[in-house]
């Protein structure tokens, strides 16, 4: 009892694993790259040297220089104000794929290990399912099917409304795209979280919690869930890199998000066709990109110590 | 201090497993069978044997953590065996349970505070005003300064945090604690603090303990009655002193001898059982310590001995003991 | 005549991160050849990592940094670590707390021995799994030959406890240590594990080292009992001596608060009060004066060094001033 006398501030787990995650190097450079990219994809238009879409035809494929720093693209578009306009893009496509994958894995995933059961049985089955379905087939199917009758459809409110928001081609590229990408990555975050949380609920402090009298929401809330989140910041992290690199690889098979919005996935793709000639074209882009799915990882991996320290009492 | 607080007739609990290689089998275990007893208001009834021999699946099917597969458990009553969970909520407060492992049954993501406050609240003991005078209540109730309320688990050491456990169960303002092997995993000097301190809760609260371990001379010197069991029955019942000082079943002599005493010049003749506890996927016909017993009969081997009276509040399964003065014993060591 | 094995000011740190706290402060122990010793305290007074420091197995973060542990001839803490792999189980066999957890599960037991007999004595496989037999029958498993091809979870927790026996003695060590080998197990069997250790300490002649926290175990078990508390010998005298005329005033507060089957019941055991320090934390001077009833001033200031007790056996040594001036008195 003398033993904590001294110092009276709580440590939570929450705070020592931060304090971890400071003294690990890789992972605060991945998170100092991380918030790079969020102040970038934030302030993106106030930055950016020209305008993404303003071409310029007589200053075509030009190599990095003093007026484009990383060059111009086929178009004459300058590189680095794409791949500013990019950053919002990869951002948002990791953002929203990744907490649209999340929701769904961890409410299915939570109350399929929680409950257990029949619904515990279909969720399993379901999950194998998805993941036993080509992801690229799957996305490729989603938009081939889907482009053309929502485009439709929002013709059609248009000339009800008049409203210029039922034409922005955007809307539809985020809602498939992004629909399409949570569809496919929701599994493996349904099977961490159960696997987490059935072996949450088998802990004596979860049976305490039983004799206690609570009921079953408060014990799945407040014991099991925090109790299994660890594993998933981890993986949520890396996801988030994972995403980028979905998007772009749909773009680069033309399922990815429509130009002439920027994305870092068709940058690369128009990048690869003509990168012989023009190297930079594919190297920018493709190394941002490299950059920041590192930087998910590093950060991915920090946390990962933090979270579960080995050697420590 | 004569009047039954729960009682217990036939309890039973078996779990079904599968087993194999791929789940293809099912067996069952016999955690527990036929276990009859009454709990007394304000005493403290002890639990003892090997593990594996039902005592924790006694305190468990008490209070409905697991669900009996037969028999009744009537508090003040009022039968509780297999009440859903709804049902037995309201009573969920008044029947608590202290754990072996201070290290896993708090919840470590919070503090201690909001770990007391959160049955005050669930149950509707306190105010959200009243609560922070609660919680120092509690906290001095099991010998903690307030400033624990800050605290999380891993903060404290296993004394402590058992303390804090104690005082989540107290935190209901219940009249039964099951404490399942509650000073097990401690260490010694700090085992002897909390059994004081149960002591003192149990006199300041006329609190009722069922209070399940395997430390026979912890046992003796805090029960009123003590129960042993094997292999998922109960092998004696009887007032703690008759049980240690004039032990009839077989069993219990054998645990008795088997206890070391921290005297090096203490040459007793030990009695040394022989083999190991059968599995309870299987166990034996009859008397289920028959295989290890020094003075089983053919008898043995057949019939369940009956769970008789032999002497007041003395209750023993054994076919050799019918009375306290035609102990079968002479002879057989 | 020289001891067997000689510890002398050893320590022990964990490397924490701020900084490395001292977990075994300054040791000195002797024991001689056939000789056993049981080493009492609570967790974390360091009776385990005392014991693993000197065959090379302390945990990760955890390092022995100064003192000397002289073993035949040589100082074990110096060896590197090709040297200490043939001390250990060679001349050094060890039997740990959890038969669960310490046997590979996906080996067949008597596999398990002979291996380690391959490794240490160079065995060929046939001659070692023939020992390996020999083994099991020499630690009371019945049936040893069958039993040889059995896996792991097909015994029972005392059967596994005797196969870690078995392998501790493999390479018929001159030491063995017996870190709380019947904590995990029920008393009956644990009565079973005592005796086959006591018994196989003649038949082999070696000394054993028994690690426990239960001092009513080591009472018929030891010549003689080392108490530890937060890294340091406290008490160490023969096992009679410390039951008869314990002296330090933690010995005393361990035993007075040890519930028996002797004696007068239903009444408080007289408990010591408070927690011992945390690593790192250790308060300068006595470690115990905190909870200490007969602490002085003095007690504070300067640690307290093993010295012999007037008036009681002549290797009854304890590291409290206080008291060895009242029994001078």
């Amino acid at each position: 009892m003398t033993a904590i006398a001294e110092d009276d501030r709580p440590s939570s787990l929450w705070r020592d694993a931060w304090k971890r995650l400071r003294r690990n190097r890789l992972a605060v450079i991945g998170l100092f790259i991380i918030a790079i990219l969020v102040i970038v994809a934030a302030f993106g238009p106030w930055m950016s040297p020209y305008d993404f879409l303003s071409q310029n035809l007589d200053a075509r494929n030009q190599p990095p220089s003093g007026l484009h720093w990383l060059g111009t693209d086929d178009l004459g578009r300058d590189v680095l104000s794409r791949l500013i306009y990019g950053a919002r893009t990869a951002f948002l496509v990791a953002v929203g794929v990744t907490v649209a994958a999340v929701l769904i894995g961890v409410v299915l995933g939570a109350i399929a290990g929680f409950y257990g059961g029949a619904f515990d049985r279909f969720v399993m089955w379901f999950t194998d399912m998805t993941m036993s379905v080509p992801q690229l087939l799957l996305v490729v199917v989603i938009n081939a099917s889907l482009k053309q009758p929502i485009s439709l459809w929002m013709e059609a409110r248009y000339m009800e409304t008049l409203n210029p928001i039922w034409r922005n081609s955007a809307i539809i590229d985020f809602v498939l795209v992004f629909g399409s990408m949570a569809l496919i990555t929701w599994p493996p975050y349904a099977r961490l979280v159960r696997a987490q949380v059935l072996s949450v609920r088998g802990r004596p402090y979860v049976t305490a919690a039983r004799a206690l009298g609570l009921t079953n929401r408060i014990i799945l809330m407040r014991y099991v869930l925090p109790n299994a989140m660890g594993p998933l910041i981890v993986a949520v992290s890396a996801g988030l890199g994972t995403a980028m690199v979905l998007e772009s690889a749909f773009s680069f098979l033309g399922v990815g998000v429509t130009p002439p919005t920027p994305s870092w996935g068709n940058m690369i793709s128009d990048g690869l066709r003509v990168w012989t000639n023009y190297p930079h074209l594919l190297l920018a882009p493709a190394a941002v990109l490299a950059v920041v799915t590192v930087a998910f990882n590093f950060l991915g991996d920090g946390l990962n110590d933090a979270l579960n320290p080995k050697g420590q009492k | 201090m004569t009047a039954p607080l729960i009682e217990i007739a036939g309890l039973s609990k078996r779990f079904d497993l599968r087993v194999g290689a791929f789940g293809e089998r099912s067996a069952t275990v016999h955690a527990l069978d036929d276990f009859t007893a009454t709990v007394i208001e304000g005493e403290t009834l002890s639990l003892v044997g090997e593990s594996g021999c039902g005592k924790s699946t006694t305190g468990f099917c008490l209070l409905n953590l697991h669900r009996p597969t037969g028999g009744s458990v009537r508090y003040r009553g009022q039968e509780i065996a297999g009440l859903d969970e709804d049902a037995m909520r309201p009573l969920r407060r008044e029947l608590q349970i202290v754990f072996q492992d201070p290290y896993s049954t708090l919840n470590p993501r919070m503090t201690i505070g909001e770990a007391l406050a959160e049955p005050i609240l669930f149950h509707g003991l306190a105010t959200k005003a009243d609560l922070p005078a609660r919680v120092t209540r509690l906290l001095a109730d099991v010998g903690l300064t307030p400033r624990f309320a800050n605290r999380y688990p891993h903060e404290l050491s296993g004394g402590q945090r058992q303390r804090v456990a104690i005082a989540r169960a107290l935190a209901c303002e219940p009249r039964f604690i099951v404490c399942d092997e509650a000073i097990s995993a401690l260490d010694v000097s700090v085992q002897a603090q909390i059994l004081n301190l149960l002591l003192d809760l149990q006199e300041k609260y006329g609190l009722t303990y069922l209070f399940i371990a395997h430390d026979l001379a912890v046992v003796r010197h805090i029960s009123d009655r003590v129960g042993v069991m094997y292999l998922g029955r109960l092998a004696e019942l009887a007032p703690a002193g008759a049980l240690f000082s004039q032990p009839m079943h077989p069993y219990t002599r054998a645990l008795l001898s088997a206890v070391p005493e921290p005297d090096p010049k203490s040459a007793r003749s030990r009695q040394r059982l022989q083999g190991e506890v059968p599995s309870p996927l299987n166990p034996p016909q009859g008397c289920r310590f028959h295989t290890r017993c020094p003075i089983a009969r053919d008898a043995c081997r057949s019939a369940v001995p009956a769970w008789r009276e032999v002497a007041t509040g003395h209750h023993v399964a054994c076919h050799a003991v019918s009375a306290p003065d035609k102990l079968n014993w002479e002879g057989t060591e | 005549m020289t001891a067997l094995l000689d510890i002398r000011g050893l320590t022990i740190d964990i490397a924490r991160d701020g900084g490395p706290a001292r977990v075994v402060d300054g040791i000195d122990l002797a024991i001689q050849q056939g000789e056993s010793v049981g080493i009492v305290g609570e967790s974390g007074c360091g009776k385990s990592l005392t014991m693993l420091s000197l065959v090379g197995l302390l945990p990760n973060r955890i390092r022995a940094t100064g003192g000397s542990a002289m073993f035949g001839g040589r100082d074990l803490l110096k060896l590197g670590p090709k040297e200490l792999r043939k001390v250990r189980g060679s001349e050094i066999g060890f039997i740990f707390q959890d038969p669960m957890t310490s046997l590979n599960p996906v080996i067949r037991v008597g596999d398990q021995i002979a291996e380690a007999l391959i490794w240490q004595k160079g065995l060929a496989k046939e001659a070692a799994q023939a020992r390996a037999v020999e083994l099991l029958e020499l630690v009371g498993i019945p049936g040893p030959a069958e039993r040889a091809r059995a896996w792991p979870h097909e015994l029972s927790g005392g059967m596994r406890q005797r196969v870690m026996i078995a392998m501790g003695l493999a390479g018929h060590p001159r030491l063995l240590i017996a870190d709380e080998p019947t904590t995990a197990l029920d008393v009956t069997i644990q009565a079973q594990i005592v005796d086959l250790v006591r018994e196989l300490k003649d038949k082999m002649q070696m000394a054993v080292v028994w690690i426990t926290h239960d001092l009513a175990l080591i009472a018929g078990l030891a010549d003689r009992i080392a108490v530890l508390y937060a890294g340091t010998v406290v008490e160490d005298a023969p096992v009679s001596a410390i039951f008869e005329r314990p002296t330090h005033p933690y010995t005393r507060g361990l035993l007075a608060s040890l519930p028996t089957l002797a004696g007068a019941a239903m009444e408080r055991l007289p408990s010591i009060g408070g927690t011992p320090p945390e690593p790192g934390r250790r308060p300068p001077g006595c470690p115990f004066a905190p909870r200490c009833a007969h602490a002085v001033a003095a007690c504070a200031e300067a640690v307290p060094r093993l010295a012999p007790v007037p008036g009681s056996d002549p290797r009854h040594r304890v590291a409290c001033p206080v008291m060895t001036e009242r029994a001078a008195a």
